[in-house]
């Protein structure tokens, strides 16, 4: 009854016919047309210049990241990868003499409004070059916004195949691994090392459907077997009820996951015993990233997995360059958490993929958008080293389907000093040995 | 009440053409294609809002499962596009996503409609989230995850006259779209069908008393809604030239309800304001001040003005204007 006192109430305020007289009409509208001026001025003002440079105008860098919603974790510490790449290279001169301007937006996760944002970026920050991109679904999305304005799109983190397979683009470029690259890699080892006969447990979206398929006929192609898979929808919080049903004579499960459904998935195996019949292995760090390892602790000891990125210094990743780069992300990350945070896959691609965009401008002297074509063709067949631009190694840039090779880490989870879980190398993958033919034909 | 309406007909016929002339030249003026098609964007969620307030202001349903609608409408939509790039193409598209969303409307009225206030959100939200699901993982029909990117079909029509699509043309087309349907709701609203559904909201044991059949009229409220949602989720995907999951999931019609209650429930356009402020704020604020921590604001002043304006922006306004 209060309510409806309530509604009644303001509908009789809102509703009640003439009363508007020209001094409140004029009053609420000057109030209006100062607030729309306002906000016309915001509109106007240029984007803030992020460094003083002389007088050079910068080459202006923009991408998106998921700063806010479930995956800002993960995009806060690619942005951290961007900005020290970005503070290093002006440090050291800049690009043929010029600044680089880096002007990150927030995805929010979302595809429209990655849209929305890379079209701002495009269109009103007039980015010269977009280098970005984290979740896949938001890249896929986005991608025909550059392919429409002509600017290289070096992408950032999405790992979804069809980037550089089926929806491969003249004008995107991912620097880092993906799937098929890792299977070829990763599955010798597998079937020689640990047994030949798999389950293949994979988060049921679109990522997960495609690696699986990916490490599928790795396995197959190296006389292993793929006994069954099992399919667990994304965000499940109770696996038990997938991964009771799973038994049968085979060797290893191997996992494809992400974020909690990484935990999710390792630990609920192990409370079901699962571990004491069937080694542990899976896709990458995904399942078992450094941030999931205070989780699982004990439980995912023993765990095999490949990633381009370890946060350890060992073997090849006990470099100079590695130790230069995990330093100056962990005080860069300071700006965010004071704590710090360690340095992950996320914003060692970041920061890998702007430097190639470096040594590509640089190769073609790039001055600005107009010179898009060259920057492609300087892009095209790279081939760059390890060093301080590139702390985990070689890497080929490929002209077929702009599809970067890079070095593979095979690793298990031992324990370490005190309480303590972390990777251990077992093996590096050279990245001609990742090699996958081409499946792509830019339109 | 009759006598009423047709004393504010001219002034009412007089500011809408002034809005309508003043979104469609003011983008003109428009530093860049940037601001110009956040409009587009803007008037498209304000039509998805404005479909959320006929059930929401009129009805007196709270409907949290609109991006049911408005994501079958953009799948329809992106289906049409896929398979064809005939000068029919826009106009098929339109016709697929609003038949998808008639379907889901037919189904969602028929269970939703016998359950009244939480219960009938719950449900929607539920089918919503349903159907968010089969998208998603049904990678092979909808694209899964990564959705469906087709090419945006061409400004034509009755295949006489045929164009690319400009950022203008698009607007203009999409204001066209939102201007029409919002007369027809505001008719329909003032109809004897829309005064039935207002007493229903009022008073739903007296209306049936009265001898009116509540669930009909309610049903029929909900396919409307549904259409009109369906057409925006159409709009969205011609205008993005993407199709996505998350057009189905649960914050795309949460957002569409804070939308209603920013600009003002029960005004039909108030919803489109609604919209606008939101996004607007949102894009000012990661823009000049933080891209990270931007939606603190965003939040506080929604907070502030649910608390100081429950009527929404237009109600708002409207009040101060008869003070």
């Amino acid at each position: 009854m209060r309510q409806e006192g309530h509604d009644r109430r303001v509908d009789e305020n809102v509703w009640r016919p003439g009363t508007i007289t020209r001094r409140r009409f004029v009053g609420v509208g000057a109030a209006s047309v100062a607030a729309a001026g306002t906000l016309g001025a915001a509109m106007l003002v240029p984007s803030p210049w992020r460094r003083a440079f002389g007088s050079e105008k910068p080459i202006r860098v923009g991408g998106i990241q998921p700063l806010t919603g479930p995956a800002a974790g993960g995009g806060l510490m690619a942005k951290v990868g961007q900005e020290v790449a970005a503070e290093r290279i002006n440090a050291a001169g800049g690009v043929n003499g010029r600044p680089l301007e880096l002007i990150v937006e927030d995805s929010e996760g979302k595809p429209a409004a990655g849209i929305r944002k890379t079209r701002k970026l495009l269109t009103r920050d007039l980015v010269d070059v977009g280098q970005g991109g984290f979740m896949s679904n938001v890249c896929i999305a986005c991608m025909p916004e550059y392919r429409r304005a002509r600017i290289v799109n070096m992408i950032g983190v999405c790992l979804d195949t069809t980037i550089t397979t089926s929806r491969c683009d003249r004008y995107t470029f991912r620097p880092f691994d993906y799937a098929p690259a890792q299977a070829v890699a990763f599955a010798p080892y597998l079937v020689n090392n640990i047994g030949k006969k798999w389950h293949i447990l994979f988060a049921d979206y679109a990522w997960g459907q495609s690696t699986r398929d990916a490490y599928r006929d790795g396995i197959q192609n190296q006389g292993g077997e793929v006994v069954d898979t099992t399919g667990i929808p994304l965000g499940t919080a109770d696996m038990v009820p997938f991964l009771s049903k799973i038994r049968g004579d085979f060797d290893g499960l191997f996992m494809i996951f992400f974020g909690k459904d990484g935990v999710n998935v390792v630990t609920q195996a192990y409370n079901l015993g699962l571990h004491n019949k069937y080694r542990f292995a899976g896709d990458g760090a995904a399942v078992v990233a450094g941030t999931n390892l205070p989780a699982q602790r004990e439980k995912a000891l023993g765990f095999v997995g490949i990633d381009r990125y370890l946060p350890i210094f060992q073997g090849p990743l006990d470099t100079e360059h590695h130790r230069k780069f995990f330093d100056a992300v962990f005080e860069q990350s300071k700006q965010y958490d004071p704590n710090g945070i360690l340095p992950d896959r996320y914003s060692q691609s970041n920061f890998e993929a702007l430097n190639i965009l470096k040594v590509g401008m640089e190769a073609c002297d790039f001055r600005g958008r107009e010179d898009t074509e060259k920057l492609i063709e300087a892009l095209e067949d790279l081939q760059v080293y390890a060093g301080d631009d590139f702390p985990t190694g070689d890497r080929l840039l490929r002209k077929a389907d702009h599809q970067a090779f890079t070095n593979e880490y095979i690793f298990e989870v031992v324990q370490g000093a005190g309480d303590t879980y972390q990777p251990k190398v077992l093996q590096v993958v050279p990245w001609q040995d990742t090699i996958v033919p081409p499946a792509c034909q830019f339109v | 009440m009759a006598g009423t309406r047709s004393a504010e007909k001219p002034g009412f016929w007089i500011a809408f053409l002034v809005v309508v002339a003043v979104l469609a030249v003011v983008p003109l003026w428009f530093p860049n294609s940037f601001w110009q098609r956040l409009l587009t964007e803007v008037l498209i969620l304000g039509l998805l809002a404005m479909s959320s307030d006929l059930l929401i202001g009129y009805v007196g349903m709270v409907s949290f499962g609109h991006a049911l609608f408005f994501g079958t409408g953009c799948y329809g939509a992106a289906y049409a596009l896929t398979w064809t790039e005939s000068p029919f193409a826009l106009w098929l598209a339109l016709l697929l996503g609003l038949a998808g969303a008639a379907v889901m409307g037919i189904f969602v009225a028929f269970y939703s409609t016998r359950l009244r206030d939480i219960y009938f959100s719950i449900t929607t939200l539920v089918f919503a989230q349903i159907f968010w699901v089969i998208v998603f993982t049904w990678t092979d029909v909808t694209g899964g995850e990564n959705g469906l990117v087709f090419s945006p079909p061409r400004l034509s029509f009755l295949g006489l006259f045929a164009a690319e699509f400009t950022t203008m043309s698009m607007h203009w087309f999409v204001l066209a779209v939102v201007a029409l349907c919002y007369v027809f709701c505001r008719r329909v609203t003032q109809s004897p069908f829309g005064k039935v559904l207002q007493a229903i909201r009022e008073n739903e044991p007296r209306t049936r008393a009265i001898g009116y059949n509540v669930e009909r009229h309610k049903m029929g409220m909900v396919m409307l809604s549904a259409l009109v949602a369906g057409l925006s989720g159409a709009l969205y995907g011609i205008f993005n030239a993407y199709a996505a999951p998350d057009y189905f999931f649960f914050l795309q019609s949460g957002e569409t309800v804070i939308y209603n209650v920013l600009g003002g429930i029960g005004t039909l356009a108030g919803p489109v304001l609604g919209a606008g402020v939101f996004v607007l704020l949102k894009e000012l604020f990661s823009t000049y001040w933080s891209p990270e921590y931007y939606l603190i604001p965003v939040g506080l002043l929604f907070t502030i003005m649910v608390i100081y304006m429950p009527q929404g922006l237009l109600g708002f306004l409207r009040h101060k204007l008869n003070e």
